[in-house]
């Protein structure tokens, strides 16, 4: 336990500090962090899925606390309850098939039938979102489950008490090691969520075609070299992305693949976007509207592209995608660095200094991190599972995120 | 090359020889049909003017002329199992009398009398006389969106859950009745999980266009005023109902600051509105919604200044229906009052909703979270598949 703490304390330290970079890295840290919680919790002999989701929430609260711009981290946090919560259903719907098959062998045969039915039931309500179907059923089929389990379990029989028993610990260890299992599976398709995107590049570039692209991302360095690769020869546009410029060394690594490539200014966006066939960009997050939060910059080659009607293509890692709904992501899901990104200290130190001269400065430097896209500028996401509309989000989010673990704050009375 | 035909002279011609020979069938049927074309008023639209307590004293002269004195009059059947059909209808009426009280709960507690004063011996029978009822109760009053959509609700929940999880039939029976006493409990429940989730998109300093009465929108916005933000609004009238000067008394007692706009002057004040707050009458497969008269003309004003249209329905709203243009509904008409009189000839567009398209709204805040309208026709597909 207290190596966890240490643990804990020293990603909160990193992430408070901004020292990991990029929404890739930190999905990573995140998950391995989550796998050694989960590896060293102790759990209790019964729900012991409500012991595991307790403990992660509350640490989850932690994390997204100290910085709330990576959603990546509130993603890894959310995907990793969803994955408790699956394999606990899945687990019980395998005991009461076993219990039933027992029970089967004894004389009483209308209970287990009773309990596997209402099992099966509750475990297809348990996981899906909340939804019109199940409006009108409520609590009753969950309390119909959980009394039936006792109940099948108790008419088995007391000389199966040994072997009720030893299953019952077999079943905390399965349920630990499933998940650890499945959170494996999560940190490997984190690593490779780059060449899974990459592979889709050939159905998307074509021969002589020109592409434009801002700053620098590692999903898109990798899939122009995947399309390079597949023998397409085309052009690349390389916004310079200011203040950091990252879009030169792009520019150098296209360019030693073998790419054609014209470095230009962010300013000179719309001057050449009528000469563009395609945008292909990488996100920091994607929000369940099908909004992106992007490097600065991006909102404005975005709406040239549509001015223009050419296609915006978003490549993302379905860690990336967030289950909120953005309500106010140009402050709140934006982040101000250093000035001296900008400007440097030296020049213009006096107009900035509060020491000298009488007031406040007259002068300040905005350097926001991010843009929000809004999800009608979007033409299409490309993520390791394909290519998607904006307004498709939805059902993926449903898929690998469950509706309870929206809000992660331990509510005291639920 | 597209000339117009003047087709609305021969409607006009064909209108006046028509109602004749209708109007004598009719004056057999009149007390159990509430929407005489004759007057021509929408049940629904009766009980909402009801319930805001804004009408005028020839409109409600005329209502009752039309619905005639055996409404509210009707004793009750001692020997009411002989005839469903009409108590059901009446136990619907009695329910929908109450201000607080949505159209859909009002049709589920209808029902759930139904399977109470029931004496069907199987799942099957019993299903059948719901189907029955429900069938009445949706052609009593085919303007109402929420009433339809709450049937099929539960007939679609009964006829799912029967199939395999009851052996026994009372317990089914009594389980149904439960179900369906929780579900007014649910759609309040509905209107707090509506309000939380609507509240965090206003912002300090923020102003709010509202048009129509919804108490779903009222709920957000007094949610979001009690915990401490502070924003405008700004009203639209709504005539005819005058459903702003409700809405204005409403949120005057909670210390908003409000402001009323004639229907008219929304594009003047639409560029200094942060965001668009309507609630809904029905909403639609393709994920558009069906709400009071000028919706439409609002959303058209916000899309085009780019300001956000944020739809407050609960869930049991999702109604299979799917608009192709503003007239493919069934017409719910409302008589309006100009206050002076009108000459014959002139005719008035007395249509009480209209249908706002999927593209113009932004997102749907409803009991199931919050959704884009494209999740909408994948909610309702998962429900009656």
């Amino acid at each position: 336990m207290p190596d966890t703490h240490a643990l804990v304390n020293d990603f909160l330290n990193k992430l408070k500090k901004r020292k990991i970079e990029g929404s890739k890295a930190t999905a990573k840290l995140t998950a391995e962090l989550l796998r050694s919680v989960i590896s060293q919790q102790r759990l209790p002999h019964t729900n012991q899925a409500g012991a595991l989701i307790h403990a992660i929430k509350a640490i989850g609260e932690q994390l997204t606390a100290a910085n709330s711009v990576e959603v990546a981290v509130g993603n890894i946090v959310r995907r990793v309850l969803h994955i408790i919560r699956e394999e606990d259903v899945s687990l019980t719907t395998a005991s009461i098939g076993g219990l039933s098959l027992q029970g089967l062998s004894d004389d009483e045969e209308d209970n287990p039938l009773v309990s596997a039915a209402a099992a099966a039931a509750a475990a297809r309500t348990t996981l899906r979102p909340p939804s019109l179907q199940t409006l009108l059923e409520d609590m009753p089929p969950h309390s119909a489950a959980a009394a039936a389990i006792p109940h099948s379990s108790s008419s088995a029989g007391d000389s199966e008490d040994k072997t009720k028993s030893t299953d019952k610990n077999s079943r905390s260890r399965k349920l630990k090691h499933n998940v650890i299992e499945t959170v494996n599976e999560l940190i490997q398709e984190i690593a490779t969520c780059h060449e899974q995107i990459a592979e889709q590049a050939v159905e998307h570039i074509h021969q002589n075609e020109v592409i434009l692209t801002l700053g620098s991302s590692g999903t898109v360095i990798k899939f122009l070299c995947a399309a390079k690769e597949k023998k397409r020869s085309f052009r690349v546009f390389v916004a310079e992305g200011a203040p950091r410029y990252q879009g030169h060394t792009l520019a150098k690594e296209l360019v030693s693949r073998g790419l054609q490539t014209t470095v230009i200014t962010d300013s000179a966006v719309f001057a050449m976007i009528s000469r563009v066939n395609m945008v292909i960009v990488g996100a920091h997050a994607v929000m369940a509207n099908g909004g992106v939060i992007a490097p600065v910059g991006l909102n404005m080659v975005a709406l040239a592209a549509q001015r223009h009607a050419v296609p915006f293509v978003v490549l993302a890692g379905i860690h990336k995608l967030c289950p909120l709904y953005p309500h106010n992501p140009e402050v709140l899901l934006n982040e101000l660095k250093s000035p001296s990104e900008l400007l440097d200290f030296g020049e213009l130190s006096d107009c900035m200094d509060f020491s000298t001269g009488t007031g406040p400065p007259l002068l300040h430097v905005a350097n926001p991190a991010f843009d929000y896209v809004p999800p009608k500028l979007v033409s299409l996401f490309i993520t390791d599972t394909g290519g998607h509309n904006p307004s498709y989000m939805y059902r993926l989010i449903a898929d690998y995120y469950s509706a309870d673990d929206l809000v992660l704050q331990q509510r005291p009375t639920c | 090359m597209w000339w117009r035909s003047a087709s609305f002279i021969l409607d006009r011609n064909d209108n006046e020889s028509v109602p004749k020979p209708e109007s004598r069938l009719l004056s057999h049927m009149a007390p159990e049909n509430p929407n005489p074309p004759i007057n021509k008023i929408s049940a629904y639209y009766q009980t909402r003017a009801a319930h805001h307590a804004v009408v005028t004293s020839d409109w409600l002269a005329q209502a009752q002329a039309a619905v005639g004195p055996d409404q509210d009059a009707k004793p009750s059947d001692p020997d009411s199992s002989e005839k469903p059909p009409f108590s059901v209808i009446q136990e619907f009426n009695s329910w929908r009398k109450q201000p607080d009280l949505a159209e859909a709960v009002a049709a589920i507690r209808a029902l759930a009398s139904v399977i109470r004063s029931s004496e069907a011996n199987t799942i099957a029978e019993l299903q059948s006389e719901l189907k029955t009822a429900s069938d009445s109760l949706k052609s009593w009053d085919t303007t109402s969106i929420s009433l339809t959509a709450g049937c099929d609700l539960f007939m679609r929940y009964i006829t799912r859950t029967s199939a395999f999880e009851y052996e026994d039939f009372n317990s089914a029976k009594s389980r149904f009745l439960e179900r369906a006493e929780k579900f007014g409990e649910i759609s309040y429940k509905a209107r707090k999980i509506i309000a939380m989730l609507g509240q965090d998109f206003i912002f300090n300093g923020c102003t709010i266009l509202v048009h129509g009465f919804s108490r779903v929108v009222l709920e957000i916005l007094k949610t979001a005023a009690e915990s401490g933000k502070i924003f405008r609004v700004l009203c639209t009238e709504g005539r005819p109902d005058r459903t702003g000067l409700r809405f204005a008394n409403e949120l005057a007692k909670v210390d908003v600051p409000v402001k009323l706009l004639i229907d008219s002057a929304v594009a003047y004040s639409m560029d200094e509105v942060d965001m668009v707050f309507v609630g809904a009458d029905g909403v639609v497969e393709s994920g558009g919604i069906i709400n009071m008269m000028g919706t439409y003309q609002i959303a058209l004003v916000a899309k085009t200044m780019d300001k956000p249209v944020y739809v407050a329905a609960e869930s049991y709203k999702f109604a299979r229906l799917y608009p192709l243009d503003q007239k493919d509904m069934v017409p719910a008409v409302r008589a309006i009052d100009f206050g002076v009189p009108i000459p014959s000839k002139v005719e008035v567009e007395t249509s009480a909703r209209d249908y706002t398209p999927p593209q113009y709204l932004t997102l749907l805040f409803t009991d199931l979270g919050v959704l884009t309208p494209s999740v909408v026709s994948d909610e309702l597909i998962q429900l009656y598949l």
